[in-house]
């Protein structure tokens, strides 16, 4: 239970600080997409007795060059690029869990994440994500604004915009990784993007979004374990739900209680 | 005198294909130009050609010193939690160090700027809740703190407020005292005529030259079906029937 929580926690850090620039650089689906794309990788590093990180990382970065090179061209259609990665990703996996892979409990495992079997170097991977988020914010935050604020303007703005917009999509993509055991391929979405996503709607401000992100991702985090622990339920799709539950009622409330726009006379 | 700015049968698109085409210009220091052309005739790839966004596919295009892009107001987000102090604050990342936390010079060269723009009191206001023409401002105080030689801006005066229009007015003039190069896409014929040069583009380079270059059949060529005459008290007046477009 310990490993567990000082696993989410480690996460949510490194999702609530890079879920920032995700919601405001709009890569929500590249960031579903990209753990979706590690699938494949998963599975075949699975069947072949070694780190399954190491099969999706290699996936995972060689995913998000080239999505961000996509992306740069006028004219490209990026979504309909990670939309067709995404399906071919997940169909092969599919395909190689059901010829590499015995049980349906292991493909389940590495599609949804588990918080029982999680040792020190999944600890030490999750400390090693939080780390490069925090260093990476510090030193490109400014520059990734500026890249989503403005796409057209940003290279004259910032010499370097092209290659710290590509790091954002590399470190993304690294993070991602790191939180595969713990959330699976297709739930990382609960700690990338739904804790800024929600986080957003109240946000005034770049250093209190940053915050409040971090600080709903552990918050989410917390709840989502002990919930699983109380109704024994699998942790993953919890905090999917918890988080996706915090974002749905944060829309209500926003929505309730913002002026109404008077009607014209 | 040295061109800041300089175009050679310059031919730029997307994917390979043209989107402009022999453009051939030169501009020195401290000079003005207003760029006409038709919505899809090349006004913005001409821009991004010249900021290095994309690459010649024939000719050269050179700048001498830093640049600067202005975007069209509309273009920015408006749902983005940023201040107006936020926002020229980005244009020191051109100055500086990428990695340096923002420094309390930099602070004050943002403020400087705002203040310029007669923002001094929309500092800690939320970007997106601005005005557009004080939006416009605060992109152009932005453009201010790059401290740029160049500055290219896209339709700057759109959709802008009549005080804004004249704060912006201003402050061309003031940065054509300083030496300063200033490209101005724009569709307003009448306001090019007080530029320095004008450079008609619609898709190929239509005239470059003196603002008495603006004949009737230049604009003709320049326009097409989008140019009209309208009568007005002091004799005839050319307008622009603008479609809004997606870049």
């Amino acid at each position: 239970m310990q490993t567990a929580l000082l696993e989410l926690l480690l996460l949510a850090i490194a999702g609530g600080v890079l879920g920032t620039w995700v919601v405001l650089r709009r890569l929500a689906f590249f960031t579903h997409a990209v753990g979706a794309a590690t699938f494949p990788g998963l599975v075949a590093a699975s069947a072949a007795g070694i780190s399954p990180q190491l099969g999706a990382a290699a996936l995972a970065v060689g995913y998000a060059g080239g999505v961000e090179r996509v992306g740069r061209r006028r004219g490209s259609a990026p979504d309909a690029a990670t939309a067709l990665l995404l399906v071919g990703a997940l169909a092969l996996g599919v395909v190689l869990a059901s010829d590499l892979l015995e049980g349906g409990a292991v493909a389940d495992r590495l599609l949804f994440g588990s918080l029982l079997g999680l040792d020190n170097a999944d600890l030490w991977l999750a400390a090693a994500a939080a780390a490069l988020a925090l260093a990476c914010a510090f030193a490109c935050g400014p520059t990734w604004t500026a890249i989503a604020f403005d796409p057209d303007g940003a290279p004259a703005l910032a010499p370097r915009a092209r290659r710290l917009d590509a790091l954002l999509f590399v470190v993304l993509a690294l993070a991602v990784v790191a939180s595969l055991a713990a959330v699976g391929a297709l739930l990382v979405s609960a700690l990338f993007v739904l804790p800024a996503a929600t986080a957003l709607l109240w946000a005034r401000r770049i250093p209190g979004l940053v915050l409040a992100a971090v600080a709903l991702a552990i918050a989410e985090a917390v709840l989502a374990l002990y919930l699983s622990y109380w109704l024994d339920a699998p942790p993953g799709p919890t905090a999917a739900v918890v988080a996706s539950t915090a974002y749905a009622a944060a829309v209500v409330v926003r929505a309730a209680i913002a002026p109404r726009r008077e009607e014209p006379a | 005198m040295i061109a800041l700015v300089e175009a050679r049968g310059l031919a730029a698109g997307y994917g390979g294909r043209a989107a402009i085409e022999q453009v051939t210009f030169a501009l020195e220091g401290g000079q003005t130009l207003a760029l006409l052309g038709p919505n899809g005739g090349g006004k913005t790839t001409l821009l991004r050609a010249l900021l290095g966004e994309l690459e010649p596919l024939a000719g050269t295009v050179a700048l001498a010193g830093r640049a600067a892009y202005v975007p069209q107001t509309d273009r920015t987000r408006l749902d983005f939690p940023v201040s107006a102090l936020d926002v020229a604050l980005m244009g020191t990342l051109a100055r500086g160090r990428w990695w340096r936390p923002v420094r309390r010079a930099d602070r004050d060269a943002a403020r400087t700027a705002l203040a310029r723009l007669g923002l001094a009191d929309e500092v800690d206001s939320t970007f997106g809740t601005l005005s557009g023409g004080q939006r416009q401002r605060v992109l152009l105080a932005r453009a201010l703190v790059q401290d740029a030689r160049v500055l290219l801006l896209d339709e700057p005066l759109s959709g802008v407020d009549p005080a804004s229009a004249e704060r912006i007015d201003a402050l061309f003039a003031e940065l054509r005292d300083e030496g300063r190069t200033l490209l101005v896409a724009t569709h307003d014929v009448e306001s090019a005529r007080g530029y320095d040069r004008v450079l008609c583009l619609n898709r190929t380079q239509v005239a470059f030259g003196a603002p008495s270059c603006l004949a009737q059949d230049v604009l003709e060529r320049t326009y097409g079906a989008e140019l009209v005459v309208l009568e007005g008290a002091d004799g005839p007046v050319r307008a622009i029937m603008t479609q809004h477009h997606e870049h």
